[in-house]
């Protein structure tokens, strides 16, 4: 579901300031009884505005400032869709003393001229000192009980690290993008695949979420019957992404369309990635009776670095070749599919670039764990397994 | 209608498994229409590895949409706007076509700008030039008469020339939005031209029907028979479009996706249940129509039974479209078909006269446009069925609907039984049973209601409510029931589409009540006032129990 991401943003009904964990309870409790909460309606007379609504708790780690503001833009966003009670976390100064300071807001809107308004709180926390690094201990009492709990940590995750463990056992769900982390993003991708064992958590990349619209282009080249039997026979993957002169690209989206493939096909990896002279990566896959190859291939683009120029699959099967190439086209997907003897065929997928307000709403709204991602996890942390 | 005596059920006959008794097909057109005995249709999923939880797994095939009835009202309103939604969100594949078949003089530039000016006054959403217009350019008007072998001839040639050029992969939907009289020319014609014909490997061909599907039981086995003839009960699709509607879905995940209403949902909790689907407007230019369909063959017949199907239900094995209307068939064929001293003592029928209605005087019925000044036919209808199963065996299913009501406001209402000790009975006001409501429109969502002691030092007992609304959990615009259904058709999903076997029980129960009032006295209309609940043998069929509609 596309957000709409010109609607009427909120507007803020209420802000206060606190420098403990008690204070802050205090004044979000303050919010819900204060007589300031009103709103004029049609005539001029007050009205008071709807009562908290809330449907999750959102928790958010942002470790630059220009994190923050991007994630609370989204989140204003997303509000009339997931009300919530936002905590935005930024830890600073961490070799000084432990300090804390929180900026409470009630942030309000109309999601439709006849609807009652929705509310929002959102709470900038700013943490200094060792209190930065017990991040769970903060977290912990400004949750809402019984409502879910999802940690979104944008940018570079230190996962495996005691504190983002702490914070994660407070969460049903965490939410990385890999394609943020820094490098060509492979380190992360182990320690990634551990978390995802955790039965109990449900863990979201971005990178890969921001990728579905490629895969159902692939997906359907194998729906056409005669296609089919073509997709137990890949012989070789390749993925061509974006990179600029010079500069290191992550390569953790063009890694999980491999990944994807892989562990969907349930092929085993063989050879792990590993960066070649010429530039990108190749890997080795093996199947049931053959192998598959795979290629990583950087190629200077405009686009950012990292992001998929095309996907490209061989296929052979009785000594019948199939290439299928799919291609980013502006707002869609172009797939190329060209069976040996057969008919070319051409399909567009449209699928606009999906905002970050529209992922982390699907993100909000896909209930229960997603066994597809954790294959695909685990098979780009195999995938990666040889550089690191 | 009450519950058939027990000897009968008794009889060594059904003594054998209820469930074969009652399930097995008994003709080999039951067999076809039941399509039991057909090995399923292996889904996507199932054969292409890669599909398994993709979430644009909802992105139909490319396929022409031909539209019968383009420009009819019912287009405009609803279907248009429906299909340029879809196309807004990208739920339509690149290689969507829209052949668009009317009578009226248009070609293809007037057809589009008429759709663009249809959009404009009725989508949910402004158009944007920027998705409108790719939208435009995937029209084409087809003109003809359904009587015209010719236009038929050409519309095969058109949907060739589509699965050529715009690599349509020969997949079509047949979506016929017309009078229900032009039903079987239509399908006979696209018969004649092996139009409903499917290929094998790749080239589906559905046909969606819009009510009324017949006026009576013959009439509806006719048109079963006379779509049957060309398509098979797969390839069709009936649509009620109160199926689409977000909370009858609901009803659904509501039911079998909580765990702790499913125990209490029998005869041992449940009192009796209302159905109410209340409409403020009157006929509203549609008198001649009206005239000719009543509101037992307007919402009791299909919208009425089916929320009714959907809360009497057992819950389903698997969540594919059969399993679904299975169950649904079988509620409906345990009311069974009601004598004609069930209907009398059961259903009341009304007609409004003049009165008020949102501070508006309004009209009586039979003095509406288009309408016989002695018309009899009814407006508003009441009734009490029992479903004769082991689940609901006893429990009243109190159903109306009515125009002229005074305000528009579908609800299902489950009325629980009171508890069986009252341990409060010294307090001021005794506890009143639960209930849970569930409001289909306006401010959909779902509210229970139970007893909560009053603050103080006393006693004091007051019903309370806890209610949930759409608005705040969800604080955005669901889908039109159009979008849901269309899409659902366009991805070969007919869970929310109704099967000819579930029409023609529905049309069991339905067509005795109205050859019962054929063949009887005269009514007395009008008995309501327009802007009332109802005439006052609606109250006393409901008081005849010791209860009382719902004030909604």
């Amino acid at each position: 579901m596309d957000i709409d991401t010109t609607a009427p943003v909120t507007n803020l009904r209420w802000s206060s300031r606190a420098q403990t964990v008690g204070a802050i309870e205090a004044e979000l409790s303050k919010i819900w009884a204060s007589t300031k909460l009103t709103v004029e309606g049609e005539g001029g007379e007050e009205r008071r505005v709807s009562a908290r609504t809330s449907v999750l708790n959102l928790v958010i780690i942002a470790r630059r400032p220009e994190l923050g503001e991007h994630a609370a833009s989204v989140i204003t966003h997303l509000a009339g869709r997931h009300p919530s009670r936002t905590l935005i976390v930024s830890p600073a100064d961490p070799d000084g003393p432990s300090w804390l300071d929180a900026r409470i807001q009630a942030q309000c809107m109309l999601p439709r001229p006849d609807a009652s308004e929705t509310c929002i709180e959102l709470i900038y926390l700013t943490v200094g000192g060792e209190s930065g690094r017990h991040l769970n201990a903060v977290v912990a009492p400004l949750l809402v009980h019984d409502l879910p709990v999802t940690v979104w940590w944008p940018g570079d995750t230190p996962l495996g690290l005691p504190m983002t463990r702490d914070l994660f056992e407070l969460a049903d769900r965490v939410v990385i993008d890999g394609s943020s982390w820094s490098g060509d993003g492979l380190g992360r991708l182990a320690k990634l695949a551990e978390l995802v064992e955790d039965e109990r958590l449900d863990v979201v990349d971005l990178a890969l979420l921001r990728q579905s619209r490629w895969r159902e282009a692939i997906a359907s080249v194998f729906d056409l019957p005669d296609l089919m039997p073509f997709v137990r026979s890949i012989r070789s993957i390749s993925v061509f992404y974006a990179s600029h002169e010079g500069a290191e690209a992550n390569v953790v989206k063009p890694l999980y369309h491999v990944a994807w493939l892989q562990s969907r096909l349930g092929l085993v990896v063989e050879q792990p990635l590993r960066a070649v002279a010429e530039g990108g990566y190749r890997a080795r896959l093996k199947a049931r009776g053959h192998h598959v190859a795979v290629r990583l291939q950087p190629q200077e683009s405009a686009w950012s670095a990292g992001t998929t120029l095309k996907v490209r699959l061989v296929a052979e099967r009785n000594d019948r070749m199939l290439d299928v190439d799919v291609t980013a086209d502006g707002e869609g997907v172009v797939v190329v599919a060209e069976p040996e003897g057969g008919p070319r065929i051409e399909r567009r997928f449209l699928a606009h670039r999906r905002t970050d307000p529209d992922l982390i709403a699907e993100t909000i709204e896909t209930v229960g764990s997603d066994s597809i991602s954790r294959a695909a996890i685990r098979g780009a942390a195999a995938l990666a397994g040889a550089t690191h | 209608m009450t519950t058939k005596a027990a000897p009968a059920k008794a009889t060594p006959a059904k003594a054998a498994p209820a469930k074969a008794a009652t399930e097995e097909p008994r003709t080999i057109r039951e067999l076809r229409l039941a399509h039991k005995e057909r090995p399923r249709r292996r889904t996507k999923a199932a054969s292409n590895p890669l599909r398994a939880g993709l979430r644009l797994e909802r992105m139909p095939d490319a396929h022409v949409f031909v539209l019968f009835g383009a420009t009819g009202d019912l287009c405009h309103r609803k279907v248009y706007p429906a299909l340029y939604q879809l196309w807004r969100t990208d739920l339509l594949p690149h290689e969507w076509r829209l052949v668009a078949f009317g009578r009226r003089p248009f070609n293809d530039e007037s057809f589009r700008a008429d759709v663009r000016k249809a959009l404009e006054l009725y989508s949910r959403v402004k158009p944007e030039p920027a998705r409108v217009e790719p939208f435009l350019e995937r029209i084409d008007y087809h003109m003809g008469d359904f009587g015209e072998d010719a236009a038929f001839d050409r519309l095969a040639e058109r949907l060739a020339t589509c699965e050529r050029e715009h690599g349509t992969l020969g997949n079509v939907v047949f979506y016929l939005a017309t009078q229900s009289t032009a039903f079987p020319v239509v399908v006979a014609q696209l018969g004649r031209c092996g139009l409903d014909h499917e290929i094998h490997g790749g080239g589906w061909r559905r046909i969606v029907i819009e009510k009324p599907f017949g006026r009576d039981l013959d009439s509806a086995k006719r048109l079963n028979r006379e779509v049957g003839k060309v398509f098979r009960e797969s390839q069709v699709y009936r649509i009620d479009h109160y199926l689409g509607k977000e909370t009858v879905r609901n009803l659904l995940v509501f039911r079998f996706g909580n765990g702790i209403f499913e125990p209490l949902w029998n005869r041992r909790y449940v009192d009796h249940v209302q159905i109410t689907v209340a409409e403020s407007l009157g006929v509203e230019g549609r008198g001649a129509f009206y005239e000719e369909t009543g509101a037992v063959r307007d919402i009791l017949q299909n919208h009425l039974l089916q929320l009714l199907t959907l809360v009497a239900m057992e819950p389903p094995a698997t969540f594919d479209a059969d399993a679904l209307r299975d169950e649904k068939v079988k509620v409906l064929r345990a009311i069974g078909e009601p004598t004609r001293e069930e209907v009398e003592r059961d259903v009341v029928r009304g007609q409004y006269g003049p009165g008020w209605v949102e501070a508006k005087p309004v009209p009586g019925y039979r003095e509406e446009p288009e309408i016989d000044p002695q018309s009899e036919t009814e407006t508003f209808v009441a009734a009490r069925f029992e479903i004769d199963d082991w689940r609901w065996s006893g429990v009243p299913f109190y159903l109306r609907t009515g125009k002229r009501l005074p305000k528009r406001a579908s609800e299902i209402a489950i009325q629980f039984r009171a508890v069986p000790h009252r341990l409060f009975r010294d307090t001021a006001a005794d506890p009143e049973p639960n209930l849970l409501a569930i409001r289909v429109q306006p401010d959909e969502g779902i509210l229970l209601r139970f007893g909560s002691k009053v603050p103080g030092l006393g006693l004091d007992i007051r019903t309370v409510t806890m209610d949930f609304t759409y608005g705040s959990a969800f604080s955005t615009d669901s889908p039109d029931a159009y979008e849901t259904l269309i899409l659902d058709a366009m991805l070969g999903d007919a869970s929310l589409f109704t099967r000819a076997d579930e029409v023609e029980a529905a049309w069991r129960i339905a067509t005795p009540i109205l050859e019962s009032w054929e063949s009887g006295p005269p009514p007395e209309f009008s008995n309501y006032a327009a802007g009332s609940w109802g005439p006052d043998e609606a109250d006393a069929l409901i008081e005849r129990d010791g209860q009382h509609w719902r004030r909604i």
